[in-house]
């Protein structure tokens, strides 16, 4: 290995993809911290005096951001109180071990944790929604519930800044996606580096500017704890072919992934394109762009029985459920099967037997005792 | 953390890139609903052969007609170049300008063509001039030719090189492109180079014949890879002058991609009804992870065979981009206004500042805080890339002879 590239006289053990010099290890330890708390500083992200809650998974991304936020907070006295927000989807053999692995990273960084259970906040697990919708749209409910969790979690907690791990990679594989998609507001607004879910809450991404690859180099050198298994339930095809793209981009360039933010940051959209405009779900009060939100729509047809409802497409919903409660009318009651009396649930399968495995209460999230999901 | 399903929008996954179904045969033509069809696009419109001819027709002229700009009389340059697009584009003009109805066409076309097939031999290539200019002459146009490698070895003067028959080629021809970048240039930069220098010998040969338009035979998935290349490698705010349909950089010369909406499935039954065959040359093998360009083109074409939409997205998303309003500096290279400094921390000031605290020795008498500091007062002093050149040209400029 040649020397490091900041003449310190050690032999370096990298070769950064981001600028093509190679460091040592001391030298990748402070030149990785200071970049982030030059963007955080530029950035302006954080006021000083705020309660941050770190979206944490247990992964390597989230693992990183918590160990560098509160070495950086120590160091350079941000004033931060910093917490762990996880969300626990309720997937065994993956979400399970690597809620452990959090935890463990709350000893270690001496953070409070909180827990927010998809069966708290939905009344249903990911492995009951995979029973229920199957293996192929999986995803979809993970992703919506999850989006919403962690910000319905933020405002449980009372926090100013909910940070989250995605990194540059992250960034630049979206931008292509949603060029690909054809989706303008969301490659408008993807590369920005503090974005507003409209609760009041934004939401940070410290590590925006951080090779995946570095984050990985980091991790394994300051021999972090962190979780690194695949979902169980793999991950379907869609963002698949940019994910794709993007390695395949690095391997000829690695630059490209910061070319490729570069781009997204200054793409303009011309001013006579409709955009949509955001509104409230009626329902939850959750920012959406349509009447219902996503996650009201999935939870519905969950309910329901009909898991399909919110995939697909937005204008089939209104016609399904029609046809649903029709077909609700035409049985008056459920008899259920599992509990031996008329149930009160109306949580049914296509043939019209109950789901409801004896006992299903619905969960109002708002009048959720704090200390209940607590750890 | 799982990104998988982060924006919500798998479930739009049919309504954005609709999998190709069985195409089921229809008895009728699409359009007239008479004749049994003969031709299927998209995998799911099927037409007979006058609806496909008369359709591919309106396509041309219309996206022509629409923007407005060629007024009667004005000189068109038309880049040709080897196979379908061209021949087609050449038979829509020979069509258009023959009519004796209203909608004659009433431009005027000169033909160009560019000598810059360096992976063939000589005699190979001097065939291919002889076949352009019997191609070009059964259409009844002006040709001209012009050599790329002598162009870029002297681009002042349009007047020598270009010339109506018997171009002189030469072996070495390759050795002049070369010559342009430095030895460690990769093929994605290079690539790069070559577009922006073909770009200019279109201006300027437009310039010297007296035209105000340039037409380039671009088809849709040629304008949809370019796009995709152009945000890799940092050009993102320039998509829509690159890949829309009038590219408008020069005061005087306008260039114009008339079959940027066509497939080439398209244009090449349209030159099979017409009875036409395009020129063929040997193309070189080229390995799709050699550059970004060539990866991008695979990328395109392999999504495209799967999810039949992705092209016609990808140029959607591109149209409804703009440019930082005009009147600005502008790069000396690309010729595109440059972006304005904005206070804003942007992905090249995180590359500068990764670049310096990777280089700079650390001073280990001083505490951290004040290493950075100082660090930090270098990058702010410090004058980063060239404001004569955008994001994209600076990165490629260090890579050229003369830069």
């Amino acid at each position: 290995m040649p020397s490091c590239s900041t003449k310190c006289g050690r032999t370096a053990i990298l070769k950064r993809p981001k600028t093509g010099d190679v460091l040592c290890k001391d030298c990748f330890f402070e030149a990785f911290e200071n970049e982030i708390h030059f963007t955080i500083t530029k950035a302006k992200l954080f006021t000083p005096n705020s309660t941050v809650a770190i979206a944490a998974s247990g992964g390597k991304d989230s693992t990183v951001l918590a160990y560098i936020l509160k070495l950086l907070n120590e160091k350079y006295n941000y004033q931060l109180k910093l917490l762990l927000l996880s969300i626990d989807e309720g997937i065994t053999g993956y979400r399970d071990d690597s809620l452990e692995t959090v935890k463990k990273n709350q000893e270690d960084y001496d953070m409070s944790l909180k827990v927010l259970s998809y069966k708290d906040l939905y009344g249903w697990t990911m492995d009951e929604i995979v029973a229920a919708i199957g293996r192929k749209n999986n995803c979809t409910f993970c992703g919506v519930f999850r989006r919403q969790a962690l910000d319905r979690g933020a405002h449980l907690l009372k926090v100013d800044y909910l940070a989250t791990g995605h990194n540059a990679d992250d960034i630049a594989e979206t931008v292509l996606m949603n060029i690909l998609r054809g989706d303008l507001a969301r490659l408008s607004r993807c590369t920005s580096i503090i974005t507003d879910s409209g609760d009041g809450i934004p939401r940070v991404k410290p590590l925006k500017y951080c090779y995946e690859k570095e984050i990985v180099m980091y991790a394994y050198f300051r021999k972090l704890v962190y979780f690194s298994t695949e979902c169980v339930f793999a991950p379907n095809a869609y963002r698949g072919h940019a994910r794709v793209l993007l390695k395949d981009l690095e391997k000829i360039d690695p630059s490209v992934i910061m070319n490729i933010i570069q781009s997204g940051e200054s793409i303009k959209v011309n001013q006579t394109v409709n955009m949509p405009t955001l509104t409230n779900c009626t329902r939850c009060g959750y920012v959406s762009s349509q009447e219902i939100c996503k996650a009201c729509v999935l939870l519905e047809g969950l309910n329901k029985g009909l898991p399909k409802l919110g995939i697909g497409k937005s204008s089939k919903v209104k016609r399904l459920l029609e046809e649903h409660s029709l077909k609700e009318k035409s049985i008056s009651k459920n008899n259920c099967s599992n509990s031996n009396k008329t149930c009160e649930n109306t949580i049914i399968d296509k043939d019209f037997q109950c789901l409801c495995l004896g006992k299903k209460e619905s969960v109002q999230i708002d009048q959720l005792p704090l200390d209940k999901l607590t750890i | 953390m799982c990104s998988v399903g982060d924006d919500d929008f798998e479930n739009d996954l049919q309504k954005v890139m609709p999998v190709i179904k069985n195409v089921i045969l229809s008895e009728t033509c699409n359009k007239c609903r008479a004749r049994p069809p003969l031709v299927v696009l998209r995998s799911k419109d099927f037409y007979c052969k006058d609806c496909f001819l008369t359709g591919t027709t309106h396509k041309f002229r219309a996206l022509l007609g629409k923007s407005r700009l060629i007024r009667p009389n004005d000189i068109v340059l038309v880049h040709h170049q080897i196979g379908h697009p061209s021949t087609a584009l050449l038979h829509f003009l020979r069509s258009a300008l023959d009519l004796s109805t209203p909608k004659k066409l009433q431009f005027k076309p000169v033909i160009l063509f560019i000598d810059n097939q360096y992976h063939l031999t000589v005699k190979e290539r001097l065939d291919i001039l002889t076949a352009v200019e019997q191609e070009v002459n059964s259409f009844e146009f002006n040709l001209y030719f012009i050599s790329f490698a002598k162009y870029i070895a002297n681009p002042d003067s349009i007047e020598e090189l270009i010339t109506t028959h018997d171009l002189t080629i030469s072996e070495n021809d390759k050795d002049e492109l070369d010559s342009l970048v430095k030895t460690k240039c990769s093929l994605t930069n290079k690539n790069d180079i070559k577009t922006l220098f073909q770009r200019q010998l279109l201006l300027d040969v437009a310039r010297h014949l007296k035209c105000k338009f340039v037409f380039t035979p671009d088809i849709s998935i040629d304008i949809a890879s370019q796009l995709l290349s152009n945000v890799s490698l940092g050009r993102g705010s320039h998509i829509s002058v690159d890949t829309g349909f009038c590219d408008d950089r020069d005061e005087i010369v306008k260039i114009l991609k008339p079959l940027r909406l066509f497939d080439m499935k398209e244009l090449a039954l349209y030159n099979k009804f017409n009875k036409r065959e395009p020129l063929c040359v040997r193309q070189p093998e080229i390995n799709p992870y050699s550059s970004i360009q060539d990866l991008m083109k695979t990328f395109v074409n392999n999504l495209q065979s799967n999810f039949p939409a992705t092209v016609t997205t990808i140029i959607k998303t591109g149209d409804k981009l703009t440019v930082e309003q005009t009147g600005l500096q502008i790069c000396t290279l690309c010729k595109n206004v440059l972006s304005k400094a904005t206070p804003q921390l942007r992905a090249e000031d995180s590359t500068n500042f990764s670049h310096l605290i990777s280089t700079q020795i650390p001073d280990q008498s001083y505490s951290r805080e004040e290493r950075y500091l100082s660090l930090l007062d270098t990058f702010e002093k410090e004058e980063y890339g060239n404001k004569d050149l955008c994001y994209a040209c600076y990165k490629i400029s260090n890579h050229m002879m003369g830069y």
